[in-house]
């Protein structure tokens, strides 16, 4: 039995199309993907994500226990910051990536991916041990919204006329409609862009509002293509129980200098067997599972995530390539329907964001 | 969802459409598998002179998240291809019937009677839908 999110009737009446997608039922697109795509690098549109997990942690221990927990630094971030971070076993193998927002000294939020909520959970949970925290579970609570786009200061400021100028990347608990908002200047697009975290009404009242003003209701097709071009990660893909930060191009995320947390031994000096390479191909389409072949036809990894990429109108790939494969003058080939297409490595996103 | 289906083609439960004029087969996909792949970014078909089988895949359409083979509705030699459509495959979208996909010459006209009418076809698309 798959479940739904609180706007599910809304996405049925907007005639969306919906898929299964982790044991929920989702809009996967409702008009074309290309303009919902589009809408978003242009204006504004906005997702219905309420599918994602919603943790908290409260107490003294607070920021202790999750910076503990995840690879990225939590303690040294300045309140009313969001981080985004890995989260490992000891061996350093990834169980899920998250942003932890920081709302206040003893408050965190963390959202995690709809597929991996009791995962994360149990496993997080499991270690609270000494801590003086109180970890729970409320994604039963809240709805989410990412409103994502060029114009979307300007059209949640018309919802929430109080609304502080937020830096990239920061969090604010305030009101909407009178009720009790998170508001984060985050997103999984590369645009500028609010992720609200609200109430089940308090979202449907605005999921309407925005409706109403125009925003361009945006389903998960064009998520994936908006994220891809600006290659940002997603789990199940170029993340997985398998590969750690270090497989994927998150070294950053990986703080050493922090005195302890989970996975900190394993990947301290860890040699990555893979590297995370951005592929432009000159004629069709990469997909997930495609090989990827070097110059004598012998493969060297795989494509995790492929589109067709709707700004650039060409195919573009993520590929998890052997990490000593990686080398300036390599040639790739990505292997399609049994023929072999030249593909450009970049080490730029395929797309420039308009983030902050 | 309504859909356009011409009465005069014949169609295949893989949603290609079929004109028969003489021994030759113009072929293509419907409005149904148009509407259902979306923005189609991508095609692929093979070159003339190529000889495709009833049943076995002889291209591909690919929308931005998706790739669909495209199934022989009928066998013979490929005697014509439109690159045009190949150039620019988001015609399919705008015009599936205008926007054929390859000219086929007949090997066995008796493949021709295993095509679904319009009517046949109208049906199934109604209880797949």
């Amino acid at each position: 039995m798959t479940q739904r999110t609180s706007l599910y009737q809304k996405h049925v009446d907007l005639k969306a199309k919906i898929v299964d997608f982790a044991g929920w039922d989702m809009p996967v697109q409702y008009t074309s993907v290309k303009d919902e795509v589009l809408a978003v690098r242009q204006k504004v549109g906005v997702f219905d994500v309420s599918h994602m997990g919603e943790f908290f942690a409260e107490g003294p221990d607070a920021i202790a226990f999750v910076d503990h927990l995840v690879t990225n630094n939590i303690q040294e971030a300045p309140m009313g910051k969001a981080i985004y971070s890995p989260l490992c076993r000891e061996n350093g193998t990834v169980i899920d990536d998250l942003i932890v927002y920081k709302l206040a000294p003893q408050r965190l939020l963390i959202c995690v991916n709809a597929s991996n909520i009791e995962k994360d959970f149990t496993w997080m949970k499991s270690h609270v041990g000494k801590f003086n925290v109180k970890f729970t579970n409320q994604s039963n609570d809240y709805s989410l919204l990412a409103l994502q786009g060029p114009q979307t200061e300007a059209t949640l400021r018309t919802f929430i006329p109080q609304l502080p100028n937020m830096e990239y990347y920061s969090v604010w608990e305030g009101e909407c409609f009178g009720k009790p908002v998170i508001l984060a200047r985050t997103g999984y697009t590369g645009e500028d862009g609010f992720e609200i975290f609200g109430g089940h009404n308090t979202i449907a009242e605005l999921w309407d509002g925005f409706m109403k003003a125009g925003v361009t209701p945006c389903g998960l097709a064009s998520r994936d293509v908006l994220r891809l071009e600006v290659c940002y990660p997603l789990y199940g893909h170029e993340l997985n129980d398998e590969v750690t930060p270090l497989d994927a191009a998150l070294g950053w995320t990986v703080k050493q200098a922090k005195p302890a947390f989970i996975g900190k031994e394993a990947l301290n000096g860890y040699k990555p067997r893979f590297k995370l390479v951005k592929l432009l191909v000159e004629k069709g389409i990469p997909r997930e599972g495609y090989a990827v072949c070097d110059a004598e036809d012998k493969v060297i990894g795989t494509v995790t995530s492929g589109t067709m990429s709707v700004v650039l109108n060409q195919g573009v790939a993520l590929a998890r390539v052997e990490a000593d494969k990686v080398t300036a003058g390599q040639k790739y080939f990505i292997d399609i329907r049994q023929k072999k297409y030249a593909a450009t490595p970049t080490s730029k996103a395929f797309v420039q964001g308009g983030h902050k | 969802m309504s859909t356009q289906i011409p009465k005069n083609l014949k169609y295949t439960k893989e949603h290609e459409w079929v004109l028969i004029e003489g021994d030759t087969a113009t072929i293509g996909i419907t409005d149904f598998a148009q509407s259902a792949l979306g923005d189609i970014v991508f095609a692929e078909v093979p070159d003339v002179g190529t000889s495709i089988a009833q049943g076995a895949t002889f291209g591909v359409v690919e929308s931005i998240k998706s790739v669909s083979d495209l199934y022989a509705p009928l066998s013979g030699e490929v005697i014509a291809k439109n690159n045009d459509v190949e150039g620019s495959p988001e015609k399919i979208n705008a015009g599936a019937y205008e926007a054929w996909l390859i000219k086929v010459k007949v090997k066995n006209p008796g493949e021709i009677a295993q095509l679904l009418t319009a009517e046949a076809y109208d049906q199934f698309c109604q209880t797949s839908a």
